[in-house]
């Protein structure tokens, strides 16, 4: 029996975000954008669906006083994301 | 490609995933400076000191002065590493306090085999007046297998968790010359040290830095 896979994790932009943050301890939004070659409109929107899925944390500073965001994956966004991973091994290896 | 908000094959899936987890590979790069930097600095002093022992001059300062004064630029190598790091790696926090660690017990060994020295000279001046030659025990003998057992640490357990060759190698090195400076004579011993902080560290960064370079190169090829 397959499990659906996650909505939030199953679109192209959200899970790049998801295979680098899960890769580091944490990242800058605009190193993201550069792995992502996302425009920075976009990928602010999937990072906020992240944030509300709880998948990452985002934590804005300030670098000589030039807005800086950073982004962290949670214990429920590994959690999400291995689940994700299994799910589409399982989809991979029985379809 | 720019990447949308599209949803994809489980094999687009899979791929991406992959894709995206070396790149962030490919980002944790270290710049190698400082390894460079520490490398020849260790390496020019032990051959200073081993010209002025082969020589028979004295240069009016201890060249090891060098060692501390290298400490400035490499803060400065440090605070600009990091304020150019766009991401931290799991491994970061972990490898910046190894390192600053054997930094500290490099200035608390210099500082420890000062005062051992201090307290073993009148022992020997004494032995000097009563045998009437030198003691077989020389102290300074001992120094570099003392310092090569420290810079053999942190380069081997860096080397295994970054699972870079170089320094890997470089630190096992280290340890063998620590031992074979035990049995040979002060010239040797300066060869030795010089011999291990090329290989430990100065190729080990050329290496690291030429691996960043092309990280940099890639990337940028990428973004055109």
């Amino acid at each position: 029996m397959f499990k659906d896979l996650d909505p939030i994790l199953h679109s192209q932009l959200r899970l790049a975000v998801m295979s680098l943050l899960i890769s580091v301890k944490e990242a800058e939004f605009t190193f993201i954008k550069e792995k992502t070659n996302a425009t920075a409109g976009n990928l602010s929107v999937q990072v906020q669906k992240l944030k509300e899925a709880g998948y990452i944390e985002v934590a804005k500073q300030f670098r000589d006083n030039y807005p800086l965001t950073i982004c962290k994956i949670t214990k429920a966004g590994i959690k999400a994301f291995e689940e994700y991973v299994t799910n589409l091994q399982s989809y991979l290896g029985k379809g | 490609m720019e990447l949308q908000d599209k949803p994809l094959t489980e094999k687009e899936s899979l791929d991406l995933i992959t894709q995206m987890i070396n790149k962030a590979k490919d980002a944790c790069h270290d710049t190698g400076i400082a390894a460079i930097m520490w490398g020849a600095v260790i390496a020019v002093c032990a051959l200073v000191k081993l010209s002025e022992i082969h020589f028979n001059y004295r240069l009016p300062f201890n060249i090891y002065w060098l060692t501390f004064a290298a400490v400035i630029p490499q803060i400065y190598f440090s605070i600009r590493a990091k304020r150019e790091r766009k991401v931290k790696a799991y491994g970061d926090e972990f490898m910046d306090y190894l390192w600053v660690g054997f930094g500290i017990c490099i200035f608390l060994m210099i500082y420890v085999t000062g005062s051992m020295y201090n307290e073993w000279k009148p022992v020997a001046d004494e032995y000097y007046k009563l045998a009437g030659h030198s003691s077989s025990f020389k102290f300074y003998e001992f120094n570099s297998s003392l310092f090569l057992l420290l810079y053999g640490l942190p380069t081997f357990v860096t080397g295994v968790s970054m699972k870079f060759k170089p320094m890997f190698w470089g630190g096992l090195l280290c340890w063998v010359c620590c031992i074979t400076a035990l049995y040979t004579p002060v010239k040797i011993d300066l060869i030795l040290l010089a011999l291990s902080s090329i290989f430990a560290w100065l190729i080990p960064g050329i290496i690291m830095e030429k691996d960043y370079r092309k990280a940099k190169k890639e990337l940028a090829q990428a973004n055109v």
